[in-house]
This record gives structure tokens, sequence and C-alpha cells, in this order.
């Protein structure tokens, strides 16, 4: 909600700047951005009460001396006859009606209406609709205008259930479904009740007698409205959050004499219908229960004081919540009115501690599993559960997010096998990956495993011992053999011929129940160690790698560390990695053979050829600098 | 020819895989809490309504309710949790105070754009017992920041509304462009909630806090874009060893 700085500060008589409102604003819990003179603020959904300029000026009295300048209407006012029947007095439990009839529409506006418009640089639409609007601001109970010559017939309030069509006075036609209350004339919806008003009977530029009509709803049958009919409305934002149900005499006193500014009132009369007394909240006065729940030590006088200044009523013993304030129940409410005034960051600390639990390591079958499989080098990998394909056992999800999306997974397998077809799309020769997850079906109720699932294919490593070995069952049971030598795992070969990819390594798969690892896997020491900190990422790049290898044959073999310094130290912009894919030592020649795998990659543009060759040439060329190494075939 | 018979082999490096960031970032702050005094609790990801919105007072007309906000499940029988705190219920439920719980895992809301996900990850911690105060729990805030951020770092504590603490804040820190920037919420238990689990709120106060992983993660790791920790992609994953 935007509300200008003007508007606030000339009601306080400290004059404060804006930089001092926001501060203290702050320090109240009203988020806010400033954008030139105005504050955008956002503000916690218990306080609806807050949702216009006198909101903000009550909380903000504990900080300022508050002088308003709203005047309103004060003589007596004749009782409007209108054919009205609330058939939902349990939705609204109070509403009333003003009419007025005025000789002239105004064109200019002038004073706090005019500010308004100007100042927030508004669009105007007709005379009373503009009024009501300002008035929701000033006030922040909402009102709703109907042209009065368009009301002939007997006006109903209830609650609809079923199908009508509604056409909204933004000329928006809505399909009502389910619940919803209403306002009725002659049989037609003629507004959905706290959201937006119909067509029919809107105001217009000529109206000059309108029917002002001013209700409280009740938050549960407004929320929600807008979203599900997709209509922008600050009314229902208001309605949903709460309004003064004690406000309506006043703020439809304060209507008339902003009209009364602007147009001469020819006619004017009002009438109300309340179904039940609101009811005042009354809590005892505690301040040793404050001073607990905060940890602070203030005395009652203060406490009382602070509260007096949020608009609180103390009387015999009790404190009495004020009818804007529906969000103030009980004595923890009260505390955080307090902690509020004095400013949570004014709140000394005060040292905790808690008694130690017995009870550690709560997941270890689970973390040895995750630091056996890092040390081979598999990485961790977490996938969101939602999925198209069904099962006759999967949950399905009553509100998806979009039909690729309806259902809860049953397996893990599936989502890694996404996984490595999106690495090998990203010429990933050696892929290694595992997730731990709950997986969730329903057959008698819902079920709830929790499961690893791994997938492996390609070279087993990318280092001399391990490139020219492939993944395949007998890698993998070897390796789970380490840890677990009397259990056999099932490994699966996903057949590839289903999958888009004409990459034709072995896929391995396992996916089985963590309660299946029995506690020898303790035993087991991993070599891992865990990063000490956070390391910093760096922005990957998703355009394509090229591979050059390059082959040297060493006869001086104290010149070999020399080369390797110098080839996996190479320092390039579009060089991604360098390791030794191959070494052999041929005793009987004399002879180290020792092969190492560039990949080139930029992070701005798809490297060409030439790019390419330029870093290799240089690496060629400075590596046959060294004595007793040579390119064979070069 | 110089005689080198005894050369080494190259180092032989073998590639070690790596923690997901989000799941390494949770552990490191559940190890953090743990230290503390907590223990850990589990629960399901599955939720019913009680626990998952009535018994945290989360009334039938909040928005987070709605189906526009929560995943219902198998005819609105369940939802999918959108916070961890109905695990800290179930284990209320089970044990009297003094008791200190944490839970950490995935949640769920439906949401999905380039700052939210419909799956992200929490830690949330609750702490029940004889007089525990709000400048208690700013000192246990002020621990786990300086924790996770050095005690360097600026924080500031401003109201905030959640229905199931009272008083509720929420935390931000410093950032060094200058930003603040929110990291957790926390609060006194509401005593509804403690009454809710019949636990006595005129003898026993609780203080509670929840974080969002990914968030401290992306501030931790400088990583920009949420959805990068869904990828899998080795490129990503191969920075966090």
């Amino acid at each position: 909600m935007k509300i200008a700085y003007s508007h606030l500060v000339q009601h306080l008589e400290e004059n404060p700047s804006i930089e001092q409102i926001s501060d203290s604003l702050f320090q109240l819990g009203h988020e806010h951005e400033i954008d030139g003179g105005i504050f955008d603020m956002e503000f916690t959904p218990n306080r609806g009460d807050c949702l216009s300029i006198n909101g903000l000026l009550r909380d903000l009295a504990v900080f300022y001396t508050v002088a308003s300048n709203q005047d309103i209407f004060t003589e007596k006012l004749n009782e409007l006859l209108i054919d009205f029947e609330n058939l939902s007095e349990s939705i609204c439990t109070q509403i009333s009606f003003l009419k007025l009839e005025i000789d002239e529409v105004p064109e200019i506006y002038k004073d706090s209406l005019g500010d308004y418009f100007l100042d927030l640089s508004l669009n105007k639409n007709n005379f009373f609709t503009d009024v009501s609007n300002y008035l929701s601001y000033e006030t922040g109970q909402p009102t709703h205008c109907y042209d009065a010559n368009t009301i002939n017939g007997k006006l109903l309030f209830h609650e609809i259930d079923g199908d009508e069509e509604f056409e909204t006075l933004l000329d928006k036609k809505i399909a009502l479904t389910g619940k919803n209350a209403v306002f009725s004339l002659n049989n037609e919806v003629i507004n959905l009740a706290g959201v937006v008003g119909g067509k029919s009977t809107s105001c217009s530029a000529n109206t000059k007698t309108v029917i002002v009509e001013c209700a409280f709803f009740q938050p549960e049958a407004i929320i929600g409205k807008s979203v599900k009919y997709d209509i922008q409305s600050e009314a229902s934002h208001k309605f949903e959050r709460g309004v003064d149900p004690d406000s309506h005499d006043r703020v439809l006193r304060r209507f008339i004499k902003l009209v009364n500014g602007h147009a001469n009132i020819k006619d004017m009369s009002i009438t109300s219908y309340k179904s039940k007394d609101n009811p005042i909240t009354q809590i005892p006065v505690n301040v040793s229960k404050i001073n607990q729940i905060i940890g602070i030590n203030i005395s009652v006088k203060e406490y009382l004081s602070y509260l007096s200044k949020l608009g609180f009523v103390i009387k015999e013993g009790f404190i009495k919540v004020p009818s804007f304030r529906s969000d103030v129940k009980t004595q923890n409410d009260l505390a955080e009115e307090v902690a509020r005034v004095i400013g949570y960051d004014n709140i000394a600390i005060s040292e905790i501690s808690i008694p130690k639990s017995e009870k550690t390591n709560h997941k270890a079958i689970e973390n040895k599993l995750r630091y056996f499989l890092l040390d081979h080098g598999f990485y961790e990998v977490i996938n969101s559960p939602f999925v198209s394909l069904s099962s006759e056992e999967a949950i399905k999800v009553d509100n998806p997010l979009d039909s690729n999306r309806e259902y809860l997974r049953t397996n893990i397998t599936n989502s890694l096998i996404d996984n490595l077809l999106f690495n090998e799309r990203r010429q990933k020769d050696s892929i290694k990956l595992f997730e731990i997850s709950d997986v969730y079906s329903s057959s008698n109720g819902i079920n709830k495993k929790r499961k690893l699932s791994i997938i492996a294919s390609g070279r087993v490593g990318l280092n001399y011992e391990d490139f020219s070995k492939k993944i395949n069952k007998k890698y993998l049971t070897t390796l789970f053999q380490e840890i677990l030598s009397n259990e056999v795992f099932d490994f699966e070969i996903v057949s590839r011929e289903l999958l888009n990819t004409k990459i034709k390594n072995e896929i391995v798969t396992l996916e089985v129940d963590i309660d299946r690892f029995s506690t020898d896997i303790l035993s087991y020491t991993e070599t891992a160690k865990l990063p000490e900190g956070f390391a910093q990422y760096s922005p990957i790049s998703d355009l394509p790698s090229s591979f050059k290898d390059i082959s040297y044959s060493i006869k001086d073999y104290s010149k070999t560390q020399e080369l390797q310094d110098l080839l996996l130290n190479y320092q390039s912009d579009i060089i991604k990695n360098v390791y030794i894919f191959d070494y052999f030592k041929n005793e009987k020649q004399e002879e180290i053979k020792i092969g190492f795998r560039f990949a080139f990659q930029s992070k701005k543009t798809t490297l060409n050829s030439a790019e390419i060759e330029l870093v290799y040439n240089d690496i060629v060329s400075q590596s046959l600098r060294i004595e007793g190494i040579s390119i064979p075939g070069m | 020819m110089p005689e080198h018979k005894d050369i080494l082999p190259p180092k032989l490096v073998k590639d070690r895989g790596s923690l997901h960031p989000i799941n390494h970032m949770k552990d490191s702050i559940m190890n953090l809490l743990i230290s503390y005094g907590f223990e850990v609790v589990n629960g399901p990801e599955i939720e019913t309504e009680e626990f998952n919105f009535d018994m945290l007072n989360i009334k039938k007309s909040h928005p987070a309710r709605q189906m526009h906000d929560t995943f219902y499940v198998e005819n609105k029988s369940n939802l999918l949790r959108t916070h961890t705190s109905p695990v800290q219920i179930r284990g209320m439920l089970e044990k009297k105070p003094p008791l200190a719980f944490i839970s950490g895992g995935k949640v769920y809301r439906k949401d999905d754009d380039s700052t939210h996900l419909p799956m992200f990850h929490q830690v949330e911690g609750i702490y029940v017992d004889e007089n525990v105060s709000f400048a208690q729990l700013k000192d246990l805030i002020y621990k786990i920041i300086y924790s996770l951020f050095g005690e360097d770092v600026e924080l500031r504590f401003r109201p905030s509304y959640f229905p199931f603490t009272e008083p509720s804040a929420e935390v931000d820190i410093l950032s060094t462009e200058g930003k603040w920037l929110e990291i957790l919420g926390c609060g006194l238990v509401n005593p509804i909630v403690l009454e809710n689990c019949s636990i006595d709120s005129n003898k026993y106060s609780g203080l509670a806090f929840g974080l969002g992983i990914e968030r401290i993660a992306m501030l931790k790791h400088g990583v920009t874009d949420i959805r990068e920790f869904y990828k899998s992609n080795l490129d990503f994953l191969s920075q966090f060893k």
C-alpha cells in the first residue's frame, strides 16, 4: 500500500522528517520502501488496522503527538428508508447505508481529496467512487457506492452456493462458483461482497444520487475470492485482514463532510443494521507476565503508558482492546505491543543455556553411506518429487502446478536418469550420482520409505588409472562389497533404447531402502573430509566444450614433473580443466608415455577451432621447450 | 641418459564427489544447533491439516491454507507440509518440557518462479522450559547468526507475524553492499500452540525459530539463481567439494 509522507506528517505535531518516520515504522514492524515522498508499505497479515493513514497514525502515536484535522458531519441525520434484508447475518454482522443527493457533480477536487489523487498520481473515476476510495485510504474502511437510481427493488445480502454470472464495474465478466457472499437486486448479483461491485448499479460521472454501503464482513467469507476470480481489490485486501466494526457512523459522517466540501448536498439520510454487538476483548493488567515474556523489567506505569498511546483503555485492572485491534487477545499479544514500542533491538540479551541432549548422530548409517559414495566420486543430487508419470501407487496432487507435475514420484531412479542425460548432453563422460530421499506411495494408506538411489555411467574416473575402465555392474558390486561384504545388491542396467541419446555407455542403477543397510557400514572409515568453509560459486557455462589430448614421450625421466607442473597449471580463460588420462613407464625402452586431456570451454561464446588451436599450439610450444620431451608424430 | 629408475608416477587424482550444497548447509546448521543442546526429531513430508495448520494456530481462514498456496493430496485428505513446524508439534506431543528440538528437511509451497521453488528446505528449532523469554531468544539468534556469518555481521530484529509465535520477529543481516537481507523468522511460542500440545502455558514458555536453507546457501556460496541448486549439473555440484 502506498502512503504519502505528506499525508502523515500533516497530522504529527513534531513535524518529523521522512527518515524519522521511516525509522519509527521499522521499529513498529511496518516494512516499507521509500520512493520519492511515498512509503510503499508491506504490512503483516495481522495488522489490517494499519492499512490507512489513520491506522498508521494510531501506531505512530507512541512516538509523536497526533493532531487530526479530519472533520466529520456532526448534525442529526434522517432515517433512510431502504428495502434491504440481510439473510447472512453471520457473515455481515453490521451494515450501514447512507443516501446522498447533490446538485452538481464537482470537477475539481480540493484539500485532502485533491492531495490524494495528486500526490499518489492516481486516476480519477467518478466523484462518489473517488470519495469512497479516498475514505478507504484515510480510514481503512472500504465503502461501496451504488447509483441510487439503479436500486429499484429489494436489496438482499446473502451467501449463494452455485453458479452465477456477474459483471464487475471494471467490465469483467465472472462466473461465480461455489459459496460467495453477494448483494442481489431482483435476483441479479450486483456486488461480490467485499471484493468488487457490479456494473449494472455502479456510479458514473453523471451520478448525483448515491447509496453508500458501509459493512463489516467476516474475513473468512472474503478470503481467497480476489485470487479465485483474479480481481485486484483494495477492498478485499482490507476485509480479508479485518476492518474496524465500530467505525461505520464516523466513516459515513466523514463521507458527508468530504462531499459537502465539494458540492451542495440536497438530501441525505442514513440507516444501520446490526445483528449482534461486537465482542470486546479485556485482558487483566499483569506487568510481571509482560516482563517475563520479554525478559525486561518495566514498571506498571511505563507499561500502561505504552498501551494507552496505542489506543488501549485501562479500567479497573483490565486492558480493553480497541475495536480496530482484533489481533490482540492474550498477554503475549500485549507483550509484543510493548516490545515494539521499546524496539526489538533495544531489548537486552539474556544468556540462554539449553540442557544438552543425550541423543546424537541421528542419521549415522545414512551419513556413512553418503561419505562412502563421496569417496568414490559420487555427487549428491536433490530432485523435485513432482512427476507426470502415474503408477498405481503414485500419490496424486489435487492442485498441481501443471500436468507435468501431477504426481509424487514412487522411485528416485527416474529422476537420476534425467540427471544423467542432462549431464551427458553437457559432454560429461564419467557420471556418478546419488540421492537419498523419502519416497511416498499410496496403497492402503500413505506409505513412506527412505531410499538411496545411485546411478553411474561412463568412465570409472578421470585419471590415468580409471580413464579406460568403464562403469558396469561388476564395478559397482565390487565397490559395495567393500563396505557390506555379506550383502548382495541388485544393480540394474537401464536400457538406452527409450532414452533420447546416442551414447552407448552402460547405465547402472541401484535403488534400495535405507533400512536395508546394516550397522556394519559404520565401520567404514571415510577418506573424504567435508569442506570446512563455504566455497564461492563461479557461474558455469552452458556452452559446448571441446577436448584436446596431447601425448608425450619422455626420455629424461627427471622432466616428468616439470611437464606436469607446466600443463596442470597452464592458465587460460578457455581451459575448463586438464588431467592426466594416460601414464605408462616402459622400462625396456626407458621411456615414459604420458597423456594430458584438456577441456576447452568459454563462459561467453561458443569456441571456434582457431581459438582453441591458438591456446593448444602455445601449450605444445611451451612443453616442447623442455629438453628430453617429444610428442610422437609431431 | 640420467638414472631415474625409481621415479614416481604422477599423483593419482581420484575425483571425490560432493554433498549437495543444500544438504551440506542443512547439516552444518543442524550440527551447530545440536552443539547448543537441541535434539533432532523427524517427521513426514505428507502431513494432515491438523498438524500443519490447526495445531499451529493457523486458522481455517489463513491464506496459507488456500489451494493456491498449499499442495493438497489424495482428495484434500492430506497435504505436503508447508514448513517443518509440524514435526515440532509431534515432538511436543511425545515429550514433556523441558524440551529442545530441531527438525530439518524439505517443505512445499505452491510457488514457482526465479526466486521461489515449489520445494525448498527449512531447519526449525523449538525450546520449551520455564521462563523462556524473548531476551533469551535474542541470545540464541545472535549465536546462530554469528556462527554462520561471523561476529562482525550487523543484524537487526524486526517485529513480524507468525500465527504460531507471539511476539514474532524477523531477523535481517546487513550485506556488504549495505542492504538488509532477511535471514530467519523467530518468536516466542504462542501459548495457544503449547496448550494444543497439552503443555501448561502458565508454567512453560518457549522460543522457536526457522531458517530457509536455500537463502542462506545462496548468500554463503554467492549463488544468485535458486534454480541452479536443482539442475544436478556436475559443473555446478563439483564446486562444493
